[in-house]
């Protein structure tokens, strides 16, 4: 349910980590997330690695959040998903290369999160993106600690404590996406030319500038993630997200 | 020939840079008369505002690469001196404004920064173009962050390159946008004369608290900064970019 593709062109090597699971809008289970950190690892740890690393999803939506249905089953997996989701999100923003997100159509709750480890944003005019998830019982808190320094404290707050989703104009304006352009279809395309201009790069020098910029935001400190992480953990096994999440099964 | 001058008039003061057939480019020379500047209007607690502008047909270059490659101790003096002088200027107890005629690349983009106002063109140059070069932003990322966020900063000096003052306008680079390079002038002049006309102690008192809300680690990571933006710029990429820049090998 996802893809490392290699996209080459003369002007650089780019690595593709595509979402695949398009009949459930790339719906998020444990494994894709654990998938995703995969792919990031092997391209981290291959010998003259790509340049550049795209995230995208196929069909017409990015990413829809967490595969809630799972959580039915197993009341464990919840947990599990806020824990891979950090992981992942980590693992994308400590990457010594830069990662650009295609995230046509949504990019809803955790998959708005999985956008908080990129470092630049494509997305389309009338695509949904946000945290709709304290109408249900669950707290986003696990992505304030990328999601703050992107976009101010501000609208970190706005995000985070409305369930409202915004559209890709205003996700451009309030700095959650670099770029917003007026057709889906044109997402993905334009993540990988700007990702194949970032991958000409001199590459040391690209990845000093991006170590040095996760130490100045705060992206580095493992215990403010930690801590964002336990926060949405801690309420898992309360009486109101079980009580929220049945409501919602039951349609 | 002084390489940068500074010249007072009532409560307002013009800091220049003085190297015109360099487009103003920050070598060590011109770094050392810009601190001496900088010094002197320090202790200068009548002057309300200070205008930096560059002689000539460019506001600032940027660091002098070609001093980079010239003495290995050149890259640690030149970016220990850019971050000495931006931490000076961001103390000083007058408001600043980078007045910006036609490009402020790197080095020069990250002075423009620590001003309080930078004001620009439509089609003036302006970025951080030293990813394409091999060298390291590190040391002006703490004033950008400041200006822009964290996020905006991220793409900036990831995605490298230059941009129109139209452009960094709208990213919030640029305080205040004019059409051409022509109504720089005027719209300095207004802004100056709204700050001299100010109360200095307000301003000043106003201007010290803001730098009170700094992040209380500022100065150490501009200086860490530097450091990191000389071990890059001391490094075989970045060398063997400058050499074949300047020497076509």
């Amino acid at each position: 349910m996802v893809r490392l593709e290699h996209h080459e062109t003369p002007d650089g090597r780019v690595a593709v980590v595509l979402l695949d699971r398009h009949e459930k809008r790339n719906a998020l289970t444990p494994d894709m997330l654990e998938n995703i950190r995969a792919c990031a690892d092997h391209v981290h740890a291959e010998e003259d690695h790509p340049g550049a690393l795209v995230l995208g999803g196929v069909g017409d939506v990015f990413c829809a959040g967490f595969d809630l249905s799972l959580c039915q089953e197993d009341p464990l997996i919840l947990p599990a998903l806020l824990t891979r989701l950090s992981e992942t999100a980590r693992a994308l923003r400590h990457l010594p290369i830069p990662v650009v997100a295609a995230a046509q159509g949504g990019a809803i709750a955790g998959g708005c999160a999985l956008l908080c480890g990129a470092d630049f944003v494509i997305t389309n005019r009338d695509a949904r993106l946000g945290y709709p998830v304290v109408r249900i019982g669950v707290s986003p808190a696990v992505s304030s600690t990328l999601l703050q320094p992107a976009i101010g404290h501000a609208h970190c707050r706005e995000r985070l404590l409305d369930p409202a989703l915004i559209d890709g104009e205003e996700a451009l304006r309030i700095g959650l996406a670099s770029e917003c352009l007026a057709k889906p279809d044109a997402v993905l395309p334009r993540a990988l030319e700007l990702a194949t201009d970032l991958a000409s790069k001199q590459r040391h020098a690209l990845a000093a500038t991006k170590r040095w910029l996760n130490e100045l935001d705060g992206s580095e400190n493992a215990a403010q993630l930690d801590g964002a992480l336990n926060a949405s953990l801690a309420i898992t096994s309360g009486d109101e997200q079980r009580t929220m999440l049945e409501s919602v099964w039951r349609g | 020939m002084d390489l940068a001058t500074l010249q007072t008039a009532g409560r307002l003061a013009r800091l220049t840079l003085n190297r015109p057939d360099s487009r103003n480019a920050m070598c060590i020379e011109l770094l050392d008369a810009l601190h001496a500047c900088v010094d002197e209007l320090s202790g200068r607690d009548d002057i309300n505002v200070c205008v930096v502008m560059g002689a000539g047909r460019a506001f600032c270059a940027g660091m002098d690469l070609k001093e980079l490659l010239e003495d290995p101790d050149n890259p640690r003096r030149l970016l220990t001196s850019i971050a000495e002088l931006t931490i000076k200027m961001r103390d000083l107890p007058c408001a600043t404004i980078a007045t910006v005629n036609r490009a402020a690349i790197g080095g020069g983009c990250g002075l423009m920064c620590v001003c309080d106002f930078s004001i620009t063109h439509e089609d003036a140059k302006i970025g951080y173009p030293e990813v394409d070069l091999g060298v390291c932003p590190a040391v002006v990322a703490p004033w950008l962050i400041l200006r822009t966020g964290a996020g905006r900063a991220r793409q900036i000096l990831l995605q490298g390159g230059v941009m129109s003052g139209r452009r960094a306008h709208e990213l919030g680079l640029i305080t205040r946008l004019v059409e051409s390079v022509d109504d720089l002038e005027d719209a300095t002049g207004d802004m100056v004369e709204r700050l001299v006309a100010a109360g200095p102690i307000a301003l000043q008192a106003t201007r010290a608290w803001l730098n009170e809300l700094q992040p209380a680690d500022l100065v150490e990571k501009v200086r860490k900064g530097a450091v990191i933006s000389a071990d890059v710029a001391s490094g075989p990429e970045a060398q063997e970019s400058l050499r074949k820049l300047y020497q076509g090998s």
